[in-house]
């Protein structure tokens, strides 16, 4: 590794970067995803797939940095979810379903983001049975604490 | 026996004078050959150049302000003692890795020693039986205390080595850095514990970001491969170049070179690999490591230079390492333990999924288990053994991976003979101390429990073994 893969490195491990593997040309409302995750994890890619047939278009990229692109985007370790988006301004962590997506994307609050902790059963993506309501959090601009945003 | 400091060592750690295994005994007042080795090292805080001299230094922990610690060179068989004097503002360990050594000297917290306070001091010494490429590394609070660079090679040399022009050291670390060239926090994220740990985004080799390897056309290296990274598995390719391994976590195996090129090392693994350099001078290589997904890097190039080979063909020295005294398992009578390695995402199991809120299943809250158990931490001396082996019987230890990660399992005070994987015969007399098993994968190692003591059996992915990936065996 040099110096400049280094650099570049440290350039990916920001958001908003440009797409290193550009899609063909899709529907003209559907939204930009930046999706960054484990290499080895698949259930991301589920959900990439998920967005990709709810009017997203996905450009998933592994890391090995997801830990620190969550925290520099201001996600709490403790409501870390398994893969980190990044929709126009905001930061969506984990498996948050569509409806909540379009929530955030159609009132534009003053919000760094939101996120769904951890890989929750029967989430989007996810395998296995929904037993329980998923909680999305809001994450504030500023540091202060997180609030709920949705509940699903 | 005298101490001397060690860090006198430091400047010849790099990739060239990489020869780097530099003698550390310069013989002191009254001392004789025969005396044996000793060194004096001090773990503690440091800042180091890691990224370039335009970047800023690194803060670290360090031994002797240097990351790798200085790389000790040993004759084998001969004694060597080594006084650790604390640094840190808390508690440590050393642990010598690889050594069949006596078990009060394996630097295990709690169940071997007690941990070193700061300011403290534990002289550990022990006589290396074997031969070949070692490390030795902090045992306490050892993710982070690893992660921070407490860590360096322990090369215990041949009383014949076999002849090449150059013998190196690659002393492979890897970090998480911020773009101030800082460590990153965030040690023990616990969606990383259970997953594959804390891989980082900066590779260094000797703690500098790699460059350019100098090469004559020619000449034969001899490539001490250490992987002292916390989580990151590699897997090496050598463009343009046969590399044959001869030698894994120290121990000789036949010569060969890997199935598919690439040489997989898990965190903790060696391989001594001896490359001819057979490629064109003037011409540049690249050395990739392409173990992630979508993730292949070049690590380092390898440049040739002008002048005409060395010699006009590959030196037929043999490649054969010398053997070490290391007992053969008998099969027929060994007793088999299996070691089921249970957890992590995805693990289909207690583990599959987390509940909302990143609570995990199962398991007591710790993210992986070895037998429905779960050691966590830096271990915890009043957990009974996984089990008990009579001293001098042979002992097989059948690894399931019930999970959906790789686990590179090592097993203190020992070095085993890998035997199969899936059923399937491993060839090249493979031996280790470290065995790279595979997700879902079974694998079979055998040894001869001939060290009587409680040794650590754990996953060397940092957070892994924290998570609960660890037990106990006992030799007695």
């Amino acid at each position: 590794m040099t110096r400049r893969d280094f650099a570049m490195l440290m350039a990916a491990a920001l958001p908003g970067g440009v797409l290193l593997r550009p899609r063909a040309a899709r529907a003209a409302e559907a939204i930009p995803v930046t999706l960054y995750k484990n290499p080895s994890c698949t259930c991301c890619e589920g959900y990439a797939q998920y967005l990709d047939q709810n009017g997203f278009t996905v450009d998933v990229r592994p890391t090995n940095d997801l830990a620190e692109i969550s925290r520099r985007a201001g996600i709490p370790s403790d409501l870390e979810g398994c893969h980190t988006s990044f929709i126009g301004d905001y930061v969506v962590d984990g498996h948050v379903p569509v409806e909540t997506i379009r929530k955030l994307l159609d009132t534009k609050p003053a919000l760094a983001g939101i996120t769904l902790p951890g890989m929750p059963a029967g989430s989007p993506g996810m395998v296995g049975e929904k037993t329980e309501k998923f909680t999305i959090y809001a994450i504030s601009r500023d540091g202060t604490p997180p609030r709920v945003f949705d509940v699903v | 026996m005298s101490s001397i400091p060690a860090f006198a060592l430091r400047r010849r750690q790099f990739l060239q004078a990489g020869a780097a295994c530099a003698t550390i005994g310069l013989p002191g007042p009254g001392w004789a050959a025969s005396d044996g080795l000793a060194v004096t090292l001090r773990p503690g805080p440091a800042r180091v150049s890691m990224v370039g001299d335009a970047a800023p230094a690194t803060a670290v922990w360090a031994y002797n302000g240097a990351t790798p610690g200085p790389a000790l060179r040993l004759p084998q068989g001969t004694p060597f003692r080594a006084a650790v004097t604390n640094g840190l503002a808390e508690t440590t360990t050393v642990h010598w890795h690889g050594m069949r050594l006596p078990n009060g000297m394996d630097g295990v917290p709690g169940l071997t020693q007690r941990p070193i306070p700061p300011g403290g001091r534990f002289d550990y010494a022990f006589t290396p039986p074997d031969a070949g490429t070692f490390w030795y590394h902090s045992h306490d609070h050892s993710l982070e205390q690893m992660g921070r660079g407490l860590a360096g090679a322990l090369v215990v040399e041949e009383a014949e080595p076999p002849t090449v022009d150059r013998d190196l050291l690659w002393t492979i670390q890897d970090w998480r850095l911020d773009p101030d060239a800082q460590i990153a926090p965030g040690f023990n994220n616990h969606m990383e514990i259970a997953m594959d740990g804390r891989v980082g985004n900066t590779v260094t080799i000797n703690g500098r970001l790699p460059e350019t390897l100098h090469v004559r056309a020619g000449e034969r290296i001899r490539l001490r491969l250490l992987n002292a990274a916390i989580a990151r598995i590699m897997a090496l390719q050598f463009e343009g170049h046969v590399p044959v391994i001869v030698a894994l976590d120290g121990q000789p195996c036949a010569p060969h070179t890997p199935a598919d090129g690439r040489i997989l090392l898990g965190p903790a693994m060696r391989a001594d690999v001896m490359l001819d350099m057979q490629g064109e001078p003037g011409r540049r290589y690249r050395v990739v490591d392409a173990f992630y997904d979508r993730l292949a890097y070049t690590l380092v190039r390898i440049a040739y230079d002008a002048r005409p080979p060395l010699r006009a063909h590959p030196l037929d020295a043999p490649l054969r390492l010398p053997p070490n005294p290391v007992p053969r398992p008998d099969l027929a009578s060994a007793i088999v333990h299996e070691v089921r390695l249970q957890g992590g995402m995805m693990g289909g199991g207690m583990m599959m999924s987390m509940g909302n809120g990143g609570g995990m299943m199962g398991m007591g809250g710790a993210a992986w288990a070895i037998n429905g158990r779960s050691m966590t931490g830096d271990g915890s001396a009043d957990m009974p053994p996984l089990f008990a082996i009579e001293r001098g019987r042979s002992c097989i230890l059948d690894f399931r991976n019930e999970t959906a990660w790789w686990h590179p399992m090592h097993l203190h005070g020992h070095s085993f003979q890998v035997l199969d994987r899936d059923g399937e015969d491993v060839p090249h007399d493979e031996w280790g101390d470290t065995v790279l098993v595979r997700p879902r994968e079974r694998v079979r190692v055998a040894f001869v429990a001939d060290n009587p003591g409680d040794w650590m059996l754990h996953c060397h992915v940092m957070e892994h073994q924290i998570g609960g990936l660890m037990t106990t065996l006992r030799v007695g």
